[in-house]
């Protein structure tokens, strides 16, 4: 092995969006070599006690791409800290970590996804399955040109059809909503209001 | 609990535990000898006490029992740091809840966690830590029984 002076990888950082963390760093390139890198994670409780424990991420030992999904690694609302070292090789660079800790709490939350029909004068609505930490806050109304009164419900999780009201005749419903992550005591904005009208009464 | 308006991923801690439970019970030699001794500390604490025990008891674990034990399988290490952080930060939120004088102890609940406490330390250092990794189950069914997620749709 022709010794190299591997360098840490640089410009580590995380992006988050929707509770899918994204650990990220610019490659090490070596002329004609394929360098692969090794992932590893501190939580706030290996900091403070152990501080000398790392821990291998789950999907990231030895991968050849300049990228790695932590999302299963943190798994607690706490500050976490990562490391990542190139190796080509026997040869190791050291470990680089990263400028500032994540914590979960910092993801973007994006407005949910959502689809509504009526079935017959069933007013139906449908999100996307955006993981297991998701419930939805539904607002509706029938639109009316005097009163609007608003009406709630939380769906507890994604990619099911659910039944929001049994809509009078010829009568127009508007929906929106906005996701909520409870572990992290936060919610995103409402998406786009969307309106349906139910069906006229069938002549007997 | 609810007094402390905690958001606690029990689900996820629980799910953890249950990957690594066999491994870690599997190394407990001393079966016949018990440290949350369930029936007679935790299960029959009053409503008013279960914050301050919660916070005790988690204050145990993230202090003694993870410290005391050493692991190098990195699927439990992974398990044991989910636990650990989540305790953490569980115990963390208690102890503020705490400052706001949401969270006090009663005479009896001190005298409860100083059972648990006492049998702990009567156990060799690492035998007590991984005895009680292995009581995780009992003490993870307690706190979920106090906490009960709303009602799903």
């Amino acid at each position: 092995d022709e010794v190299v002076n591997l360098p840490a990888p640089p410009d580590l950082s995380v992006h988050s969006t929707n509770m899918k963390h994204i650990l990220t760093w610019s490659p090490v390139t070596i002329p004609g070599e394929t360098v692969n890198y090794s992932v590893e994670y501190q939580g706030e409780y290996e900091r403070y006690y152990t501080s000398s424990t790392w821990i291998p991420s789950s999907w990231c030992s030895s991968i050849s791409t300049p990228e790695c999904n932590v999302t299963d690694d943190i798994t607690a609302t706490v500050a976490y800290n990562f490391r990542v070292k190139a190796t080509l090789g026997s040869q190791s660079s050291s470990w680089s970590t990263l400028k500032e800790l994540f914590n979960r709490n910092s993801t973007v939350l994006t407005s949910p996804r959502m689809k509504i029909s009526k079935d017959g004068y069933h007013l139906i609505v449908e999100f996307e399955d955006m993981g297991p930490y998701f419930e939805f806050n539904v607002t509706y109304w029938k639109k009316s040109p005097n009163s609007q009164k608003e009406l709630y419900k939380i769906v507890r999780e994604g990619g099911n059809l659910v039944h929001l009201e049994t809509m009078e005749a010829g009568a127009e419903y508007c929906v929106k909503a906005q996701t909520i992550v409870e572990v992290i005591e936060r919610s995103s904005t409402f998406n786009q209001v969307e309106c349906i009208r139910a069906q006229d009464e069938s002549p007997l | 609990l609810k007094r402390c308006q905690i958001s606690m991923d029990m689900h996820h801690i629980e799910k953890s535990f249950h990957r690594i439970k066999n491994t870690i019970q599997m190394k407990d030699v001393f079966q016949n000898v018990t440290i949350l001794s369930a029936s007679e500390t935790l299960y029959n604490i009053t409503p008013s006490d279960v914050c301050c025990m919660t916070k005790d008891v988690l204050g145990l674990y993230v202090d003694k029992v993870f410290r005391n034990h050493e692991e190098s399988d990195p699927r439990i290490q992974r398990g044991l740091s989910t636990i650990a952080n989540s305790f953490l930060h569980i115990r963390n939120a208690l102890e503020q809840c705490k400052n706001q004088r949401n969270c006090d102890c009663q005479k009896e609940a001190t005298e409860k966690f100083q059972i648990i406490v006492g049998n702990y330390e009567q156990m060799e250092v690492k035998a007590a830590a991984i005895k009680a990794l292995g009581e995780l189950d009992i003490l993870l069914s307690w706190i979920s029984r106090n906490y009960r997620p709303k009602a799903t749709t």
